[in-house]
């Protein structure tokens, strides 16, 4: 294997790696805030290495400018988006979890 | 929604705006992107016009829907929908009226040369600027809310 297809595996597989702790994120944590931290932070960055991985594998010019763009308005809409539904639901009264409230409650 | 304590309390976020000026005028190409490839490639007048409609339902979400609304007036929306609707039965019906079928673009080939690509790609702007204007109409229409009149949205508080 030459040195970028080596480099295509890893950025999809730590991509992936990423994306599933974004997933067990929105699944387990507490909250509107957490479940956004989780879904903005490593969904962005495993969306981001996938992108990657996928803009290596694809040798074309166009495909790879497409992917790169891609990539990097990903980067930026995507925690803007969790930044505005953070907002939105401080904007509407909802209490942050704490440590002191019950496992579930929620 | 009749004097709700909500309305007019919406802080604009730096964040969202920097966003959105930054990542607007792109989404705009894409559009037009999208609506150009429509005859060769996955894409055309509806998904463009999608694409283009959601420029302004982002600009309102991040200076405000009473804002996007006095920004972009309800008679240009609907001009851009019935001009796209003109542009299409203008382009489908001539050809009706030099003697062939609906939309038989190569009828104008004795005006214009090449004239079908330019007669498919004026169609698909015209769908485009339909399909956006109404996805924009419907945006303005949903975020009025459903407590008052429809024929004055501006009248409310």
């Amino acid at each position: 294997m030459t040195p970028t297809e080596w480099a295509i595996v890893a950025l999809a597989l730590v991509g992936a790696f990423f994306g599933g702790v974004a997933s067990i994120g929105i699944v387990r944590l507490p909250d509107v805030y957490t479940r956004a931290h989780a879904a903005s932070k490593s969904d962005t960055l495993g969306a981001v290495l996938s992108i990657a991985a996928a803009a290596f594998a694809i040798q074309t010019d166009l495909a790879t400018i497409k992917a790169v763009f891609l990539l990097v308005f990903m980067f930026l809409t995507n925690p803007t988006a969790a930044h505005a539904i953070a907002r939105a639901a401080q904007d509407q009264g909802i209490e942050p979890w704490t440590v002191g409230d019950e496992e579930g409650e929620s | 929604m009749s004097s709700d304590e909500r309305t007019g309390l919406y802080v604009e976020s730096t964040i969202i705006m920097t966003t959105v000026r930054l990542v607007a005028p792109f989404v705009l190409t894409f559009a037009l992107f999208v609506m150009f490839h429509g005859a060769n490639s996955p894409g055309g007048g509806f998904q463009g016009g999608v694409i283009a409609g959601s420029v302004v339902m982002m600009l309102a979400f991040a200076y405000g829907i009473d804002a996007a609304r006095e920004w972009l007036d309800v008679r240009v929306v609907a001009a851009l929908a019935s001009g796209g609707v003109l542009t299409f039965a203008a382009i489908g019906l001539g050809t009706i009226v030099l003697g062939g079928n609906f939309l038989e673009y190569h009828l104008y080939e004795q005006f214009i040369s090449h004239v079908v690509a330019y007669a498919i790609e004026l169609v698909e702007l015209a769908i485009g600027g339909i399909v956006a204007s109404v996805a924009i109409g419907l945006f303005f229409l949903l975020a009025a809310g459903f407590g008052h009149a429809v024929d004055s949205p501006e009248g409310e508080s």
